[in-house]
């Protein structure tokens, strides 16, 4: 069977969350693969959450906030915009590409747009495969 | 944990179930720990479908539920109060979203099913380590701010006054009334602009309870419901010395919107042909009195062309929705200043679609207004005409009813400029944290069952600020804006969602990282003991501290890490 990708996904309430409803309501299509979890703001989007889900057996992690600028706590994007950057060094230390993690804007208005992210996300993760982390801390666990 | 969950698959009536086996999602979490009961039904948001979770609370000694349904967006508040109806704590409700996010968005039915069964196994996991928490009551000031002196402030600013509360009108010019200022007659009853306005602008401009401020602009808002202080101060210069602050409870945008600049559109010829009018133009001469040429002259052929800026692939895809009439009030109104005058009238689709308008229609064809349907997306062309054409201009254009290329005399061209967002509409949406969507319009709370409010609670927009509208719309919409902060105003105080961060004062080590992170200062240090602490009043729960404490010191209610950790566990 082809390989399906797991990715779990981390909306802001306020426009990519409403975004995502949108493509709903619009009836437009995208694949399957990403798994919403809606938070108030990308900013509360601890990197544990990232690094819990890849240990969990995800094969990427979506992060969606509002535009700079356009953030309902005003700023919260911003701290996100320079988190994220320093998480996918760190995953890549653990050997996690840092391509399996994607941080992207989309407001309420964009329901398109939220399918074109869930799509493209969806391929690039397909293209690198299975996250091997889970069953690599497994084994280990087993070994020791 | 001990805990008896009820879960509730929605079947949406087919919305969910033609997509989704709601059978199969019933199955598949009948059985998870603390699993009490799992029903699908047609609708649950039916009153039968809250009656059946009210009476498994109490029959079944419930005390968390699941509903798999729509958005959270959509139906929270509803499942919230048949929790407390059943005598449970609403936020013992988790929502799995498998309509907007599931149902609707795939067509593959397994495939959707599975995720369907996760979103719900992960909302399962989620509520069983919900806690209860109780809402929040603050005082409700009574003052409102209304940005905007056109028909939708000007309505809004009286209907509040007239039930004896306070308000403050802000306008950035240094008059009241907005574009139908600029306007003579309205489409289709042909009554007066200036007597519509008239009246209004006095009785807001001598009302006690009326803070008029003209050439003015709020530069900073700050606060919740209920409790907001604005900051005003001169228009277009940058905050400073000269602005005032107001406490208010609410605020209602009524910015409007701006013309379509003809001028975009280079075939029209507007501003280098003198006679190519647009239709704010044409309401000047008309509020004048007299309809002439460029050299003085009546027009003996005026042509009118819709849709300028409107509906089209290269401007605005959206219809202005006022330009149709308005056209065709120009007809009556060209033909009562000049009775000879030919008019010609070049439309896509007449959209007649309110009270009177198709009257008004068919009273304009039988004052032998031309009309002539135009291509869509095709640009009319207009050239200067030659002597022996006996006109000023030739309009060149295809007539789709008899399929042929047609040069269409001309005097007097009346371009019907549409609607868009104002240019400065972006900074307004940023000072009263409101959204846009692609076209610049304020991004109402629900298109359809809420349409004055916004995604910041306290904050409505009323007319054409948030989409083209015509006076009686953008009159309703002021109306209802002003009944939404009454109701508010009644009650004395209002509740506020219960979910805001806490530091537990046990584990915080003092960095105070946390009080430069906070985007409203709602953090405070105390110095003697050395912590931090949440005003909870202040907070709005975006969690950013909670996800960068380094003590891990700060709870996020209802969305604590245990509770995100579960959500994981149960979508993977």
């Amino acid at each position: 069977m082809a390989f399906e990708p797991r990715i779990v996904g981390f909306l802001c309430n306020w426009c990519s969350y409403t975004g995502a409803d949108l493509a709903g309501t619009s009836r437009v299509k995208y694949p399957p693969n990403v798994r919403a979890i809606r938070v108030m703001c990308s900013a509360r989007v601890d990197p544990t959450f990232v690094v819990k889900a890849f240990r969990e057996g995800a094969d990427g992690v979506l992060i969606c906030g509002c535009h700079p600028g356009d953030c309902h706590y005003s700023e919260g994007n911003y701290k996100t915009m320079r988190r994220v950057p320093m998480l996918k060094r760190l995953l890549a230390d653990y050997g996690i590409e840092p391509e399996r993690v994607r941080l992207e804007w989309v407001s309420a208005s964009e329901g398109q747009r939220f399918a074109e992210v869930v799509g493209e996300i969806t391929e690039a993760v397909r293209r690198l495969g299975p996250c091997r982390i889970k069953s690599n801390l497994e084994t280990d666990l087993a070994e020791r | 944990m001990d805990c008896r969950i009820g879960v509730y698959v929605c079947n949406c009536g087919t919305n969910i179930a033609k997509v989704v086996d709601c059978d199969e999602v019933a199955r598949a979490v009948r059985g998870m720990p603390g699993v009490a009961v799992v029903r699908s039904y047609k609708y649950n948001c039916s009153n039968p479908g809250q009656e059946m979770i009210v009476q498994d609370i109490r029959d079944l000694g419930l005390d968390r539920v699941v509903v798999a349904a729509c958005s959270p967006r959509m139906h929270e508040p509803t499942f919230r109060k048949a929790l407390a109806m059943g005598g449970i704590n609403p936020y013992f409700l988790e929502m799995a979203n498998i309509r907007e996010q599931c149902s609707w968005v795939h067509d593959d039915p397994r495939a959707a099913t599975d995720k369907a069964i996760a979103l719900t196994r992960a909302a399962v996991r989620r509520v069983a380590l919900h806690e209860p928490l109780e809402k929040r009551y603050v005082d409700m000031n009574p003052s409102t701010l209304v940005l905007g002196g056109g028909i939708a402030g000007l309505t809004a600013a009286l209907e509040l006054a007239m039930s004896g509360q306070p308000v403050i009108l802000v306008e950035r010019e240094d008059h009241l009334g907005g574009n139908l200022a600029r306007t003579d007659l309205t489409a289709p009853f042909l009554d007066s602009a200036r007597d519509l306005l008239r009246d209004r602008v006095a009785r807001v401009s001598g009302n006690p309870r009326v803070t008029l401020l003209l050439r003015s602009e709020l530069k900073e808002l700050q606060g919740f419901v209920g409790n907001f202080m604005a900051r005003v101060g001169p228009a277009g210069i940058p905050a400073g010395e000269a602005d005032q602050t107001y406490p208010v409870g609410s605020v209602v945008v009524c910015t409007g919107y701006q013309p379509f600049d003809a001028a975009r559109i280079a075939s029209f010829g507007y501003g280098r042909l003198p006679d190519v009018v647009t239709s704010f133009d044409l309401e000047r001469m008309l509020r004048e009195g007299r309809v002439l040429t460029d050299k003085g002259k009546p027009p003996r052929y005026a042509a009118i062309i819709h849709c300028v800026g409107s509906r089209s692939e290269t401007w605005h895809p959206y219809c202005s929705r006022v330009c149709c009439m308005t056209a065709l009030k120009y007809g009556h109104e060209i033909r009562a200043t000049n009775p000879d005058c030919f008019i010609y009238d070049l439309y896509i689709d007449m959209h007649a679609f309110g009270k009177g308008m198709e009257d008004f229609y068919r009273r304009s064809a039988e004052i032998k207004t031309i009309f002539i349907l135009n291509e869509k997306n095709s640009v009319p062309e207009i050239l200067p005409a030659e002597p022996r054409h006996g006109c000023g201009m030739l309009i060149r254009a295809r007539d789709m009813l008899c399929g042929e290329d047609v040069e269409i005399p001309a005097d007097l061209v009346v371009l019907m400029v549409g609607m868009e967002a104002r240019h400065d509409a972006g900074k307004v949406a940023h000072v009263v944290n409101i959204s846009q969507d692609k076209d610049g319009w304020f991004i109402e709370s629900h298109p359809k069952l809420d349409p004055v409010a916004t995604t910041t609670d306290g904050v409505f927009i009323a007319g054409t600020c948030s989409s083209p509208k015509d006076i009686p719309d953008s009159v309703a919409q002021a109306r209802a804006a002003v009944a939404r902060i009454l109701a508010k105003i009644a009650r004395g105080r209002i509740e506020v969602d219960a979910v805001y961060a806490e530091v537990d004062e046990q584990s915080c080590s003092g960095c105070r990282m946390c009080n430069e992170l906070c985007p409203y200062a709602a953090i405070a240090y105390d110095e003697e003991k050395g912590r931090s602490h949440v005003i909870s009043a202040l907070c709005k729960a975006c969690g950013t501290c909670v996800a960068a404490c380094p003590s891990g010191a700060i709870k996020g209610r209802h969305f604590t890490d245990a509770q995100i950790f579960a959500q994981i566990e149960g979508v993977l």
